[in-house]
């Protein structure tokens, strides 16, 4: 990060307790928000002003409940506070960010980030929830006891906040002290015992239990019955929401590419910078940036639920059923997002305790058809039906491969599970259930935002690469023939083709379909491209005529003997090579540094591509000894 | 010497949060398993109080104002009793 000088703050707490909340509200005049490489998604860093115009960058830390680290998240959260994370300096001061409410359970977190010798700053989160529950309050109690300053806060409403600013203005107080350690024998037991004083002292509990909105809420939501039909019509509803509702966006962004490369078209004079632009990169950057609404609207479903406290709910109910894949319901918000794309599904795999049951849910991940997936199946399967898109069986048909995916991916977590053996310490299933909040829109859009600028600058960047370099394989060695189609087969790529013919023959395809599953290792939306550029097809605006007009030609192609090149054999062949391989270099990328390793990560290539071959073949040999075609 | 508190009419009526029914108010009296430091993490310490809201494979239970779910496993190391 630039400007090294500038004094760091560190925003540490548990789980929901706010911290996030905070961030945004002290960051948000702040332009920058950015990632540090290597830990993207876990410390965020932003920068604010003091009351007195002095700039300073805040850290948000992952949430934890003790500094000693069990699971990635708290790792790097302690790492961070230590000055040992790669990147970040050694934070000058941190703010403990404390639910009010539950401050029996939060100060030990406290306790020992003031026994780390940092100074601290407490930020008393959430008081009016506090309040509410009856809770008697004494901040300044509380600040004499720990000797460090303690702001009252509503960070949600904004409140207070000018008062916390006050408090990390210059100069920022002195580590306090931590006399509860003095003669100790056990830090634990004496840590307990302050935080025992602290809450006598400082949050005193009114005696009875109080029956809250979101106790009544969960009576209905982790029913075992009601419970159930809820967590389905929400997953059900959020998916239908994602495919009706992105369709406009979509076709507006289709619109829009084929109007800009015409436009270029018609301003650029015709040769190879003409065709480079025209005819390789708009259409193959193109291909991927129309499934930008997808993303965001599933990032913005996920932080719906999520901010809103539905997330936790889910994992509760959905562990059960994890279990019998030998996971736990931790693995469901990872692999629920890894629907989207499995980037951030492996990225969310942190809060996993066990390092075993992470290294399964990063393995299997891929295996949730992401949303790359679908313009390949949504050239496919209309082959299989009537060639109309939109129809309920091509709905139908989609689902069944969407099951396919997940059914494979748990019986391979299961049987990959049960060959890793069990884990050195047990990790138990625990989980916090957050009270049920309204939807925290500054946080949701900014994550959504996060989301779409990542995978933008990977169309931007990887998927525009590929799309040069394909064009430059289609492109060259040059023939003085005027015919696409001869051009095409004394190209690179037609050559290759031919090359890779036998290796795919057994799977029903031929060198041009082996080409563009080729190219689409890296990222397989390529597909569609390569397609169009082999079966020669233009370019138009409406990317739904396209495909249609793609799968014309794909119907009409046959094999030099005269057979029809696609029947319905081949073409399912096809989809399940798609739904089994690994065709995602940043996936790939994004595997080797969260498992640590790049052999884990060229395991997964290796087995995911061998495991995809061997389905297609046995689909396509099986299905013609019955004699199907 | 175990660490059961003997005579203590508290401690020996104390039975695992799985055995408590639903809906009881109850005190933590001893925590007792490889993974009490993780529990106290989570806020189940000696003598909080909490009310189990829900039993089964995982249990729920309202500690400090939070509700926790809690594996079976571990809800057997909390020792509690019923507030009186």
């Amino acid at each position: 990060m630039s400007a090294p000088s500038l004094e760091t703050v560190a925003l540490v707490g548990n789980p929901n307790a706010g911290k996030t909340t905070l961030f945004n509200a002290l960051t948000k005049s702040a332009a920058h928000v950015g990632n540090y490489a290597g830990v993207t998604v876990a410390v965020k860093s932003g920068e604010m002003f003091t009351a007195h115009g002095q700039k300073l960058r805040i850290l948000d830390l992952p949430g934890c409940y003790s500094l000693r680290s069990t699971s990635p998240d708290e790792k790097i959260a302690r790492d961070a506070l230590m000055g040992e994370l790669e990147g970040t300096p050694k934070p000058d001061l941190a703010i403990c960010v404390v639910d009010a409410s539950s401050m029996e359970r939060q100060l030990n977190l406290v306790l020992q980030t003031i026994e780390l010798g940092v100074p601290v700053v407490i930020a008393l989160n959430m008081v009016d929830v506090a309040e509410k529950q009856g809770l008697r309050l004494d901040p300044a109690k509380l600040s004499e006891e720990l000797n460090v300053p303690v702001v009252p806060i509503q960070a949600n409403a904004g409140k207070g906040l000018v008062d916390l600013k006050q408090a990390m203005s210059h100069p920022f107080p002195p580590p306090a002290e931590s006399p509860w350690l003095d003669g100790a024998e056990d830090p634990e037991t004496a840590r307990r015992d302050m935080v025992a004083r602290l809450c006598e002292l400082a949050a005193r509990r009114p005696g009875e239990h109080q029956q809250t909105l979101s106790d009544k809420l969960d009576r209905f939501f982790l029913h075992p019955v009601f419970g159930w039909l809820a967590f389905i019509l929400i997953m059900f509803s959020v998916f239908w929401a994602i495919f009706s509702f992105a369709k406009i966006p979509m076709d507006l962004i289709s619109g829009s590419i084929g109007d800009l490369a015409k436009w270029i078209g018609t301003k650029m004079p015709e040769g190879d910078l003409h065709s480079l632009i025209v005819d390789g990169i708009i259409p193959g950057v193109g291909a991927v940036v129309v499934f930008l609404p997808q993303i965001v609207l599933l990032f913005l479903f996920i932080g719906l639920l999520e901010s809103s406290g539905y997330m936790a709910r889910a994992a509760y109910l959905m562990d059960g059923l994890m279990a019998k894949a030998g996971l736990s319901g931790k693995a469901f918000l990872p692999l629920f997002s890894s629907y989207a794309c499995a980037i951030p599904g492996i990225m969310a795999t942190r809060t996993i305790d066990s390092a075993k049951e992470r290294l399964v849910t990063i393995f299997v991940a891929p295996w949730m058809s992401c949303s790359a997936r679908l313009p390949v199946y949504f050239l496919l399967v209309p082959l299989l039906l009537d060639g109309k898109e939109g129809s309920w069986k091509q709905a139908a048909v989609l689902f069944g491969f969407y099951v396919l995916g997940t059914l494979s991916a748990f019986v391979v977590a299961r049987v990959l599970r049960g060959r890793l053996g069990p884990d050195k310490q047990p990790n138990h299933f625990m989980l916090e259930l957050p009270l049920y909040r309204g939807p925290q829109w500054s946080y949701i859009f900014r994550h959504v935002g996060d989301r779409a600028m990542a995978f933008l600058k990977k169309a931007g960047t990887l998927i525009l690469g590929i799309s040069i370099v394909l064009w430059a394989l289609q492109t060259f060695p040059k023939t003085d023939s005027e015919d696409k189609g001869e051009q095409l087969a004394h190209s690179a790529i037609g050559r290759v083709g031919a090359l890779i013919e036998p290796v795919v023959k057994p799977l029903g395809f031929d060198g041009r379909t082996g080409t563009a599953i080729l190219t689409s290792f890296a990222a397989r939306e390529t597909f569609n491209t390569t397609m169009g550029v082999i079966f020669h097809v233009e370019e138009s605006e409406d990317e739904e005529a396209d495909r249609a007009n793609l799968r014309d030609q794909i119907t009409q192609a046959t094999w030099p003997d005269g057979r029809a090149l696609f029947t319905p054999l081949s073409v399912v062949s096809l989809l399940v090579f798609y739904v089994f391989a690994l065709q995602c270099l940043a996936t790939s990328a994004v595997v080797a540094r969260e498992s640590g390793s790049w052999k884990w990560a060229a395991g997964q290539f290796a087995f995911m591509s061998v495991f995809a071959y061997v389905a297609s073949l046995i689909v396509y040999q099986g299905g013609h000894l019955l004699g199907l075609h | 010497m175990p660490r059961a508190l003997a005579n203590d009419l508290a401690a020996d009526s104390a039975m695992t949060l799985n055995q408590a029914s639903v809906g009881c108010d109850l005190q933590i009296k001893l925590l007792s398993g490889p993974s009490c430091d993780r529990l106290r993490d989570l806020g189940f310490c000696e003598q909080i109080q909490v009310r189990k809201l829900s039993g089964g494979r995982n249990l729920i239970c309202s500690v400090c104002g939070t509700r926790m779910a809690i594996s079976r496993e571990l809800a057997e190391q909390v020792l509690v009793a019923p507030v009186s």
